[in-house]
């Protein structure tokens, strides 16, 4: 919410008793504890090198038309199903790599940089999990959602959630503050709506963290 | 504040049962009363679908509500007996009237408690309004339940009076084969759709009723008062070979007809359509909803682009009527002046959140003072549609998606299409408290797509 030429927050008067005081402090410090902020050029860097713009826009050029933009012509389109292998199989779904420019209609502008964060940490789609700091991987707790809502396949979330914290602050920093907004109202995908939540796709995936080194694979050097 | 009383009128003369289409009674007369009644909400047994029994919650022991009719300047006293076994409230949807007889969920109604709503009708109010509940988490159940109910708002200068009026009050609801109201567990496949769509039913009802029909003579002009009552879904109604003259909205009668070949009617919102009866003496027509994709694409309905009937127009087999000459000037609505604006407030929808966030009872979201004209941005930001509700003050909308709307009208809840921007212009009127706003699809309403506007005492904007 912003309100133009008004203090943003005012807990004087609002507080009727002590109890209400100390609760009405405690949920603004609460609010009040910014996230980390990343850094834009680190930023920049991370979303160059991992192929970021091969599927939403430009591929490893910033300087191409529609960097970052997400689908401006069907060959950028993705099918999801057995399509994919053979036209017309069913069930068929097409999914579209989404507007990461900060305009606010139709790119991530309106989503803050923690959303974005818990977006690529968590697979969590930025408009439908609130702001807030998720500190479990179990629904219903640490703020992670009862019933959570995925981003479509075949965006690897489950490959990029292993980067450090500050890495994935500073990818957030340089879609929110590093890019100019680009006005391109991308379709929503369509599903498989769980994709990331099915049985099928976690054993894949292993879990966050990942097991600890050396797994049965791997040795120390 | 005078000391003498009003005299007090019997709870009949307000708590009209809703015989089907009952056409308008009392003739609206410039007198102040006092209009006293009781809504208890009790669990009831009653038959809303053919040869089975559910297990509902009504209001007086009926689906929908009994029609609550009131004038202009009508002092309401409303005493509510909650019967249920759950908390409970009932809002007075789209009535300015005072925060502590809005039923919000910050005056929550015990089980077994009662309250008291008591207000005025202001002049100028005229219009179709809904009642419902709207307790914390649980409208929608109550309301998929049965508890929902018209309100018409009668002006003692309504240049339609006249014409013969029909009320429509539209829902939809599911049933399981035991004939139970369909409430699903929270965690079941249904569930989690409903979750997202807002919950829709297979059964589309009229005032109670599955395809009703509602009688009509060949060259009779009715007014039609309709009232979305449903949870999710968005009715596109259309009357095929039929001239509709859309006259009003929320608040009330728009400045002149608008001639239409469909509507579209969010969830919450009204409409008042001219409807001319231009068919021959014993034919029929079907009012009908016509597809409406407001849906998420990864969880549309299968069957969303089906139209569905809703009512049976049937033509008596009278002579024709000769033809009714119809006002072109319905009354003037005052312009809300933007230069005046003190504020924009900028609220974000996403999926179930507002402004990224969910609901907290002990958060003020938005602050404006008494008296104050503030604009509202409503941005939605996400791939379905969500339909938005001020309490307390009806709104004019400015534009959308940049584009000025083609003609003044006084709103309190306006749906606002998957990826659009849009503005509104409102006063706070008389009124300061702390108000509901929020996505009117009744399971977004319940995660907590909702937030408070507080309306400040102190009186810093212009006169």
């Amino acid at each position: 919410m912003r309100v133009s030429s008004r203090a943003p927050y005012r807990i004087v008067g609002l507080a009727g008793s002590l109890a209400l005081s100390v609760f009405l402090i405690a949920a603004w410090t609460r609010t009040a504890s910014a996230p980390p902020v990343g850094n834009v050029v680190r930023g920049r860097s991370i979303v160059l090198s991992h192929g970021c713009g091969d599927c939403h826009g430009g591929f490893a050029n910033p300087a191409a038309k529609g960097w970052l933009a997400g689908v401006m012509d069907p060959s950028q389109e993705f099918k999801i199903g057995p399509c994919y292998i053979t036209p017309g199989a069913q069930p068929c779904f097409t999914t579209r790599p989404r507007n990461l420019t900060p305009d606010n209609a139709t790119g991530i502008g309106r989503f803050t940089d923690r959303q974005l964060f818990n977006a690529l940490r968590f697979g969590l789609r930025p408009g439908e999990t609130p702001d807030v700091e998720i500190t479990s991987q179990t629904p219903g707790k640490g703020n992670f959602p009862v019933h959570p809502h995925y981003l479509a396949p075949p965006m690897p979330w489950m490959s990029w959630r292993n980067m450090t914290d500050q890495e994935l602050w500073d990818i957030a920093a340089y879609l929110k503050r590093g890019l100019k907004p680009v006005v391109n109202k991308v379709a929503d995908s369509e599903g498989p709506p769980d994709f990331w939540a099915s049985e099928f796709v976690k054993p894949m995936y292993g879990t966050y963290p990942a097991a600890a080194f050396p797994t049965a694979n791997e040795k120390q050097p | 504040m005078s000391s003498r009383r009003p005299p007090r009128f019997s709870t009949f003369a307000a708590l009209v049962a809703p015989l089907l289409f009952s056409g308008a009674t009392a003739h609206a007369r410039p007198t102040s009363r006092t209009v006293e009644l009781t809504l208890t909400a009790s669990p009831a047994r009653l038959a809303l679908v053919p040869g089975q029994s559910t297990d509902a919650f009504a209001y007086n022991g009926q689906i929908p509500g009994p029609t609550l009719e009131f004038r202009e300047g009508d002092r309401v006293v409303i005493h509510f007996r909650n019967n249920l076994p759950e908390t409970s409230t009932i809002h007075w949807h789209g009535l300015h009237i005072p925060a502590s007889a809005d039923g919000s969920p910050l005056n929550p109604v015990k089980p077994g408690g009662t309250y008291d709503y008591v207000f005025t009708i202001l002049p100028g109010t005229a219009g179709t309004y809904w009642y419902h509940p709207h307790p914390d988490h649980r409208t929608g159940d109550q309301v998929a339940k049965g508890l929902y109910g018209a309100i018409v708002v009668r002006a003692a200068d309504d240049p339609l009076a006249s014409i013969p009026e029909k009320l429509l009050v539209l829902s939809d609801n599911r049933f399981l084969t035991s004939g139970e109201v369909d409430l699903q567990h929270h965690d079941s496949p249904q569930a989690l759709i409903d979750e997202q769509n807002g919950r829709e039913g297979d059964v589309l009802f009229v005032n109670g009723q599955v395809i009703p029909r509602l009688t009509i003579r060949s060259g009779e002009v009715q007014r039609w008062r309709i009232v979305n009552a449903s949870a999710a879904r968005v009715f596109r109604l259309a009357l095929p070979g039929h001239e509709v003259l859309y006259v009003g909205s929320d608040g009330g009668l728009f400045e002149r007809p608008v001639p239409v070949k469909e509507i579209v009617l969010a969830n919450g919102e009204r409409a008042e359509l001219l409807v001319r009866g231009t068919g021959t003496p014993g034919s029929r027509e079907t009012l009908q909803t016509l597809p409406y994709d407001r849906y998420t694409p990864q969880t549309r309905p299968a069957n969303w682009n089906a139209p569905r009937d809703l009512l049976t127009l049937q033509y008596s087999d009278e002579a024709p009527l000769a033809p009714v000459v119809l006002p072109s000037v319905l009354r003037r609505i005052p312009v809300l002046d933007t230069a005046k604006a003190t504020a924009t407030h900028v609220i974000v929808l996403s999926q179930g959140l507002i402004n990224n966030k969910t609901m907290d009872m002990h958060r003020v979201d938005a602050r404006g003072p008494l008296g104050a004209t503030e604009i509202w941005q409503i941005e939605n930001v996400v791939g379905m549609d969500h339909s938005f509700h001020l309490h307390g003050f009806q709104f004019q909308v400015l534009d959308r998606n940049g584009v000025p709307e083609p003609f003044r009208a006084w709103k309190d809840i306006v749906n606002v299409p998957k990826h659009e921007t849009l503005r509104f212009i409102v006063r706070y009127d008389d009124y300061p408290g702390k108000w509901m706003f929020h996505c009117h699809i009744l399971d977004h309403e319940d995660h907590g797509m909702m937030g408070i506007l507080e309306v400040t005492p102190q009186h810093r904007g212009r006169p």
